[in-house]
């Protein structure tokens, strides 16, 4: 950290940057509480004179938004919250796991060879869209559509490159003088790796969790291509409030955005030192 | 047949399919209570070795004995050896106790042991009051005695040192060599010191081992590694400036014996009849800097030139120039000379060494390391 202080234009600028990378937060908060009259208002409405929690009423009782004579609300968010826990958790897990084991081999043993991580790599290297429709081809061929076992496979493969490039990032971090040294204190060296290694990564472990966790929380066109009535998200959800006589139900939308907001802030404020750390720890002076 | 401590016998090891060699089949012996120092530029081979006695690389040809045993094979913690990193490899996560106990927890000995170990090889390094400090909040030299504590707590048969002053500022460098002697002689170990910095070797070792591409050029007391080279690699690896080594051939005319090199002669005393080889042999002469003399130019000597003058303190490194070879000289300081000007350089005939042009070895020492392989 720099010790300069922090002068006017610098606190300006830095007041800026906030309020420009807030102001969409702000907004969906404040239409989260707007009762319908005012989701659409011109000119728009900052502040909702009558704040009301019908929104998030209306996210597990389709009937409440009744009383503004807004109907035709089908399903509650119920099935969406737990399948978007679900799948990320799930998913995240996996990913970080495997990507940790793959990140020591490639870091400490040469695992395949130096193009090995490139060639990780180049399952990201197109976009999205380009392999969804033939996956949801051959998931339907084998039975995978519209279940979880199939987009939580799908999320680990399309994340799996990400965290392995990540861990492998700290993994070099880590001098392996570090390992051997435990090494010759009697341990083999796979406990040294966990010993040793991963506990020196930890902030980097919880830095890569988190962005894989949001990755996975936050991906809609796998799930929606995927899922037909057993399997839901929070992002594909969010896109089915809409209705034939209202239009789109802004303020229910913005009430789920809210609430799929609340996992990754709490674990955001949990992991705050970690994420500092991760960026910046050296395990050797050299 | 004695014991040795730590014998390295015919040791090799081979990259990429035996297209690199890294260490070409050493010989090597240290005695109990020993301090050796594996002396040599980086790449010569002394780190694979270094690795090779732990453990964390295995030997693709020969054998290495500790107290008599052969250890080939066996994983790096079960050969009692202690290896101290250049980088210390201090687990940063956890407390200096923790860094201590860390090889005793592993083995497991009972706490009180290790409790009472810990506070011994803290007494002993300075460390008492750091115990409950988180390691990442230490500075170099003490992330140095955690590292040495971390492995004196084991009580191994040998201690390795992988150029264990090059991290430290100058002042630091100093107290810990100061106190590496003091361990040494506290508690007898057998020390093996691996580093490129011959300051550190000449001054903390008994014995120098000091080798190139591959090989040990040469294993003898420190002393004779300086003033008797067995290998001109030996020769201009050392001292500073490096011994003056120039190429030529060897006279014999009648019963005088002379070195020559283009416009340069030097005549040879007698004691190198015996050994030197045939007339016009090739051979390289090698003579120290502080041994050079230089005199005033109506005196016996070559005449030449003084070309640089470099004060260094107490005493100066010249460069000489003398038919048309550049010489390094050094001189006390109250007798140096001006740039430019004219001296005569003399080669006191003791301090001469002469080395085949073709193995570049000491002719004067037949027998050294690798011949007797």
């Amino acid at each position: 950290m720099s010790d300069r202080p922090l002068t006017l234009p610098l606190a300006l600028l830095l007041g800026l940057v906030t309020v420009v990378t807030l102001f969409p937060v702000f907004w969906i908060l404040m239409t989260a509480i707007k009762p319908p009259t005012d989701w659409n208002a011109v000119p728009a409405i900052w502040v909702p004179s009558e704040p009301t929690l019908v929104n998030f009423q209306t996210l597990f009782d389709p009937e409440a938004l009744g009383v503004y004579g807004v109907g035709g609300v089908s399903e509650a968010a119920t099935q969406a919250v737990f399948g978007s826990l679900l799948a990320s958790i799930v998913a995240t897990a996996l990913s970080v796991g495997i990507g940790l084991a793959a990140a020591i081999a490639l870091s400490r043993y040469s695992g395949g060879g130096r193009a090995t991580p490139l060639i990780i790599l180049s399952g990201r290297m197109f976009p999205p869209a380009a392999i969804a429709v033939p996956f949801v081809i051959i998931f339907s061929t084998i039975g995978l559509i519209d279940t979880y076992f199939g987009l939580i496979a799908i999320y680990i493969a399309v994340t799996l490159p990400f965290s392995t490039w990540m861990l492998k990032s700290f993994v070099d971090e880590v001098p392996k003088e570090v390992e051997e040294a435990a090494m010759l204190d009697g341990l083999t060296r796979v406990r040294a790796h966990l010993t040793v290694t991963i506990p020196l990564i930890k902030g980097g472990l919880f830095a890569t969790t988190l962005f894989i966790f949001i990755l996975n929380w936050s991906e809609f066109l796998f799930a929606l291509v995927l899922s037909y009535t057993t399997i839901e998200t929070i992002p594909v959800r969010l896109a089915k409030y809409v209705t034939a006589t209202a239009g789109t139900l802004y303020g229910v939308q913005a009430a789920l955005a809210v609430l799929a907001m609340v996992p990754l802030v709490i674990a955001g404020f949990l992991i705050q030192n970690h994420l500092a750390r991760g960026m910046t720890f050296g395990a050797v002076k050299r | 047949m004695t014991r040795h401590k730590l014998e390295l016998i015919g040791l090799r090891k081979e990259y990429d399919d035996g297209n690199v060699v890294a260490v070409d089949g050493i010989d090597l012996a240290v005695e109990s209570g020993e301090t050796i120092a594996l002396l040599g530029p980086s790449g010569c081979g002394k780190s694979t070795t270094l690795n090779m006695i732990v453990g964390l690389e295995e030997p693709t040809g020969g054998d290495i004995h500790i107290d008599g045993k052969s250890v080939v094979g066996r994983p790096p913690g079960k050969r009692n050896i202690g290896l101290v990193f250049q980088d210390y490899a201090v687990f940063t996560h956890m407390t200096v106790a923790k860094n201590l106990s860390f090889g005793l927890e592993v083995s497991g000995l009972p706490r009180s042991e290790i409790n009472r170990r810990v506070g011994e090889a803290a007494e002993l390094l300075g460390l008492t009051d750091l115990l409950q400090e988180k390691a990442t909040r230490l500075g170099g030299s003490q992330l140095q005695r955690v590292a040495i504590g971390r492995t004196l707590v084991t009580k191994p048969a040998i201690l390795l040192l992988d150029e264990p002053l090059s991290n430290l500022e100058a002042e630091a460098r100093q107290a810990m060599r100061n106190e590496l002697r003091r361990l040494q002689n506290e508690i007898g170990l057998t020390i093996v010191y691996v580093t490129h910095d011959q300051t550190e070797a000449l001054s903390l070792a008994n014995r120098i081992a000091v080798m190139s591409a591959g090989k040990i050029r040469q294993f003898d007391a420190s002393g004779t590694v300086y003033n008797e080279p067995a290998h001109t690699f030996v020769a201009s690896f050392l001292g500073s400036p490096a011994m003056n080594l120039v190429r030529g051939e060897l006279r014999r005319d009648g019963q005088a014996l002379a070195f020559k090199s283009g416009a340069l002669t030097v005549p040879l005393p007698a004691r190198f009849d015996a050994m030197a080889p045939a007339d016009q042999a090739p051979v390289t002469l090698g003579i120290r800097p502080e041994n050079l003399r230089i005199g005033q130019p109506g005196d016996s000597g070559l005449i030449s030139t003084v070309s640089v003058v470099e004060p260094r303190g107490p005493e100066a490194a010249l460069t000489v120039e003398a038919a048309n070879t550049d010489f390094a000289v050094v001189v006390p300081s109250a007798a140096r000379p001006e740039p430019g000007e004219e001296v005569s350089l003399q080669f006191p005939e003791d301090s001469l060494v002469l080395f085949s042009g073709e193995t570049d070895r000491n002719l004067a020492l037949p027998h050294n390391v690798e011949e007797a392989a």
